[in-house]
């Protein structure tokens, strides 16, 4: 990878408050480590041979150096909240990113859900309470969090970035606690393929799941110090949680038997207990409840101003852009509150939260595939040089899309009940909700563009006066809103769909 | 391209039009902010004051440090100061560029859709 100089730093711009390399890093590797993590540790484990978890782990975060160079040079090109609707407009059409856009969303809702549950269940465990209060658990949880949205109550940069590194370093100490206090020989950690070709290629696939979201870093672009800030997190964060991660499925599968980690929802909360007893099991209870404060924290600010954007450029309903006296689009806050509680309980009910990761880690491999086929796209389409600009580009991103479409198949038809047999049900669940983002782009996007259009024409006349003509004919008061050209260093791009 | 003076007009409406909505002082009422204005294409600069949801102070050239930075055409912030486009829009085409946190972003825009609801 290699970065050009002279455009970073002309367009470095000295804001009150900025986001630095450290906060910036947090913020990516707090997206990405969730409660459901640990559960995707034992996702990998269930396809890795012997105690090689922490290989597949250490192979995904490789491949994930590859997905930074991508987003890298992305949020080079589009460094503001809303880069994954330029890139993903401007190389392959606008209905179709906002298709793949309003899918991509719904991760978001999986992994509230699957926190409030993970949470919940967790809770419940720990205080012995019976199965069915961990329904409300959950529901407490998001009612918490989604009162605290809707009074625009925020964690502070300060308050995210301890959070975050509290969770990592305590989940690394715990590992090595556990790892150390039983010592004794790895069984086969090097034996990533030993349970057969394909299960190693699924349990890699698996492991991009514990990186997934870092990607996220990205929507902060606008208060980043510099561009380089955003390149820089997107390469450190990943090494944090590879670390993490890899420390925790080697004393996971040290301490904890495969089957009983596979069949609870809590894997660190067994291996807080095998390893420091009840003490062990509460630290790891405190982590897992500190893990909710980033998800709830940067899932629904991120979704809920997604939606709120969505709304105001006549892509969802204008109720969603709706704001309470707290400037808070409460429409949209309770909307992802209430969705996320139902997915939360359905996943209870079922016993089903390794679906959320099978479908998760399809959704991520898949959007890391087209976001290589974007860079592949726009490096015909724009020539502008880049702030960031991924060495080999042009093949790198090519073995990009095919790679994590590879990967993207191997998680789709993962089963999630018994890993030596394979399940259309994660990528159904996804062909489900793409074919529901498709049709509604298709169907209700217009219908919703044209009531705008109409309401703009027979709206009030424009407030702006009319300024006689000056030379060269230019009369600015008659410039029609919509219409103006490109402006900045970005060429215009159509709103209306392709 | 819009001239200065122009700018200096749409500004003028704008401060009014969001000193006198309440709605929006009680929405904004915890929102302190400087705000940085840059022309792409004139090169002009402005900036504006904001103390507690009231726009106390707006001029040209650059006061104090930012919270926000805002560039686009000056005609784009004619426009959008006199409420006659939707800053989301442009936003999420790229002609409109802003620099500062999620949240004063969207607070941004949120005075335009209090302001201008139909816009």
């Amino acid at each position: 990878m290699r970065a050009a100089d002279a455009p970073e730093e002309s367009r470095a711009v000295v804001l009150r408050r900025s986001v630095g390399t450290a906060t910036a890093t947090a913020t990516s590797a707090g997206l990405a480590f969730a409660a459901i993590d640990y559960l995707g540790v034992v996702s990998v484990a269930t396809y890795a041979g012997g105690a090689s978890a922490w290989l597949a782990i250490a192979i995904g975060g490789a491949l994930v150096f590859l997905v930074s160079g991508i987003f890298s040079e992305l949020n080079g090109l589009y460094p503001t909240a809303a880069g994954i609707r330029l890139y993903l407009g401007r190389a392959i059409g606008n209905r179709t990113a906002l298709t793949v856009t309003f899918t991509y969303m719904t991760t978001v809702v999986l992994v509230i859900a699957a926190d409030a549950f993970l949470i919940g269940a967790a809770v419940r465990h720990v205080l012995g309470e019976p199965p069915a209060l961990a329904y409300l658990w959950i529901f407490v949880l998001l009612g918490i969090a989604t009162g605290a949205n809707l009074l625009g109550i925020r964690l502070a940069g300060g308050v995210q970035t301890v959070v975050t590194y509290t969770v990592l370093a305590s989940t690394v100490v715990l590992s090595l606690v556990a790892i150390l206090h039983v010592g004794g020989a790895f069984q086969q950690p090097l034996d990533l393929f030993g349970k057969g070709g394909f299960d190693g290629v699924q349990a890699i696939a698996f492991a991009l799941f514990l990186y997934a979201a870092f990607e996220w870093v990205t929507t902060t672009a606008e208060e980043a110090r510099r561009p380089q800030v955003i390149t820089r997190a997107l390469f450190i964060a990943p090494v944090l949680i590879w670390i993490a991660g890899s420390l925790f499925a080697l004393a996971l599968s040290h301490l904890v038997s495969a089957g009983a980690a596979h069949g609870s929802a809590y894997p660190q909360l067994l291996l807080g207990k095998a390893a420091l007893g009840t003490v062990g099991e509460i630290w790891m209870l405190a982590v897992t409840v500190l893990t909710a404060l980033n998800t709830f924290n940067g899932g629904f600010l991120v979704a809920s101003r997604f939606l709120y954007a969505a709304a105001r450029e006549n892509n969802l309903p204008r109720p969603f852009a709706r704001l309470n006296i707290r400037a808070v689009p409460w429409l949209a806050v309770v909307t992802l509150g209430a969705l996320s509680a139902i997915v939360a309980a359905i996943v209870f009910a079922t016993h089903q939260w390794l679906l959320l990761v099978a479908v998760g880690a399809t959704i991520e491999a898949g959007i890391y595939s087209i976001a290589a086929l974007c860079v592949l796209i726009l490096r015909r389409r724009e020539t502008r040089q880049r702030p960031f600009a991924l060495a080999f580009g042009k093949p790198l991103a090519a073995f990009g899309v095919v790679l994590f479409a590879v990967l993207a198949v191997a998680t789709g038809f993962a089963n999630p009940k018994d890993a030596h047999q394979l399940s259309v049900l994660p990528v159904a669940v996804i062909a489900v909700l793409a074919a529901i983002s498709a049709a509604y782009v298709r169907i209700v996007v217009p219908r919703l563009q044209a009531a705008a259009k109409a309401r703009a024409a027979a709206g009030r006349p424009k407030r702006r006066p009319t300024r006689p003509v000056v030379s060269g004919g230019d009369i600015a008061g008659e410039a029609e809103a919509g219409e103006a050209g490109a402006g900045g260093p970005l060429p215009a791009m159509p709103l209306t769909p392709d | 391209m819009a001239n200065w003076d122009e700018l200096a007009e749409a500004l003028a409406d704008y401060t009014v039009s969001c000193n006198t909505n309440e709605r929006l002082r009680k929405m904004q009422r915890d929102w302190s902010r400087v705000l940085h204005f840059e022309c792409s294409d004139s090169r002009d600069r402005f900036f504006m004051v904001v103390d507690r949801g009231e726009i106390v102070r707006t001029g040209e050239g650059h006061e104090g440090v930012p919270d926000i930075v805002v560039t686009t055409e000056s005609e784009t912030f004619c426009d959008m100061f006199w409420g006659d486009l939707n800053p989301v829009q442009k936003y999420l085409r790229g002609e409109i560029q802003v620099k500062g946190s999620q949240e004063d972003v969207m607070r941004l825009d949120a005075i335009s859709y209090v302001i201008w609801p139909d816009v």
